[in-house]
């Protein structure tokens, strides 16, 4: 039997068995580059997206600003004042980067008062688009990212575990833009069964919400927060 | 990789579907989604009965209900763990309306105060096995068609509960929770159930149960629960002394009819003692 589809096999296989972030933080009292860029690859766009929105801030403006932020914040203090009791590590960067951009903004506006006053109107930059605010599509794009990076995961897995056909029909239906292909077309494309066919795309799907848990327990900081993140997810 | 919106809603409705692969179970669709995890109805193909099946990341609430048989508690049929790791449990599949959709307009205070009698029941019954219900909200509470009531979604270690019925002790995030944190929410089911003007009393014993200092509380469920029957008794409630004319009045209310007879016996000795002064 293939140890992926057996009750319970498959778990401790996926691509990476990602530790928690925040408890090798605060096992090494050094943040391992890994956790780093666990964060920024997850959060990199949520982020930019998020300072657009907000700040109403123009696609260069805003990356700079997104760079300014990863690359200034994301110190050790940051990950350890984090108090996983309080808010997700989310809701923790989320509110580091309101403070952050904040003062990037107070910055500004001191420099624009060396001559005339200028300022401009916080309120007015706070007003959602087309009614959403800047805190659903944060987290829509943070959701959008999970997925995308878990992914790749899956991809690079499946490359390397002999799994190409799972995953192409898992590409070629889960990840269809237009309309779904019925599952008879693929069984005939790929010259299988139609129930292969539901077998693989049911491997896959386990295999990805597997990708996505590994991809979030490596930015959180242990089983309940990682429980939230994962509703979070569905919610 | 850039997913378009369509894409990851899709995602996220079919990656969390459980794959009831080499169980005996077939998924029919979600019918709820709690704070521990999501309920799907299935059917059981070998007793070809329909099931409710809860999925969740552990075991610990199957065992914890597991070991509640009570009248008012869904009886759980099976657990298991999913190929993707998760845990589930199969239970009972109850027909009925959650309380908090449960049509309310019509239904006598006597009616409202059985439900609350008997979601109480289940839980004094829960804390005299050391379980704690931990988030006891009307969501939680199913009313079955023949009027039957079941409490649902038992509590384990790190539930946060639900705001408006969350003792201040458990939003507060103290360690040692204990059974006065299900008496503040049991208050608090029974100021949603009661009408827009309460009787007084009623409201007392509500404000009683929800004390922000759990020493203020009723001691435990039980309590509670005799103070209701109490007032149904047409008695004065713990959490409403009365004062001394108001108890000669319920005194005077309660015994009527023995008071009436007492006039009688008097007026009539009265009479007979004039009638053989003549």
């Amino acid at each position: 039997m293939d140890p992926d589809t057996a009750i319970g096999g498959g778990r401790d296989r996926f691509p990476s068995t990602r530790h928690s972030l925040l408890a090798a933080v605060t096992e090494t009292g050094a943040v391992p580059h890994e956790a780093l860029e666990q964060v920024t690859a997850l959060y990199w766009k949520p982020v930019y997206k998020y300072i657009r929105l907000k700040w109403r801030k123009d696609n260069e403006a805003a990356k700079d600003m997104t760079q300014s932020f990863f690359a200034s914040a994301l110190e050790r203090d940051f990950f350890q004042q984090f108090d996983p009791a309080k808010a997700s590590f989310r809701t923790y960067l989320r509110m580091a980067l309101d403070r952050f951009t904040a003062n990037q903004y107070a910055a500004a506006n001191r420099q624009k008062r060396g001559g005339a006053a200028v300022t401009e109107s916080l309120a007015d930059d706070c007003e959602p688009v087309d009614g959403e605010t800047p805190e659903t599509v944060f987290q829509r794009e943070w959701q959008r990212q999970v997925f995308a990076l878990a992914i790749e995961d899956l991809r690079a897995y499946s490359e390397s575990a002999g799994k190409r056909l799972p995953f192409q029909i898992f590409a070629a239906y889960d990840l269809a833009e237009a309309e779904r292909p019925a599952y008879s077309e693929l069984a005939e494309r790929y010259a299988i069964a139609v129930t292969a066919v539901t077998n693989h795309l049911a491997w896959a799907r386990r295999m990805l919400r597997g990708c996505v848990e590994a991809r979030l327990r490596g930015v959180t900081a242990g089983d309940r927060e990682l429980r939230g993140e994962m509703r979070s997810l569905w919610s | 990789m850039e997913l378009s919106d369509s894409v990851l809603q899709h995602l996220r409705a079919v990656v969390d579907l459980p794959d009831f692969g080499g169980t005996r179970y077939e998924l029919e669709g979600e019918i709820g989604r709690g704070g521990l995890g999501a309920v799907y109805a299935a059917f059981d193909r070998q007793l070809q009965r329909r099931v409710a099946i809860k999925v969740l990341d552990g075991e610990e609430e199957a065992r914890v209900i597991a070991g509640l048989e009570h009248p008012a508690i869904v009886p759980i049929y099976d657990a298991g763990t999913l190929p993707d790791g998760r845990a589930y449990y199969a239970m009972k599949l109850v027909s009925g309306e959650r309380l908090d959709r449960y049509p309310r307009g019509d239904v006598p205070l006597s009616e409202r105060l059985r439900l609350v009698e008997r979601v109480g029941e289940a839980v004094a019954f829960a804390h005299t096995r050391g379980v704690l219900h931990r988030d006891l909200k009307p969501q939680n509470v199913m009313v079955g068609s023949f009027g039957e009531v079941y409490v649902m979604d038992w509590g384990v270690e790190g539930v946060a509960g639900t705001p408006q019925f969350r003792a201040p002790e458990q939003a507060s995030g103290a360690a040692a929770l204990d059974h006065r944190a299900d008496v503040y929410a049991l208050g608090a089911l029974l100021r949603f159930v009661l009408p827009a003007d309460p009787p007084r009393m009623l409201r007392a014993i509500a404000a009683k149960a929800m004390e922000p200092n759990p020493a203020d509380r009723y001691g435990d469920v039980p309590a509670l629960l005799r103070d209701l029957q109490r007032f149904q008794n047409g008695q004065a409630v713990e959490a409403c002394p009365d004062s001394r004319w108001q108890r000669t009045r319920r005194f005077a209310v309660r015994n009527q009819v023995l008071l009436l007879l007492l006039a009688a016996f008097v007026a009539v000795k009265f009479f007979l003692f004039f009638v053989r002064r003549l």
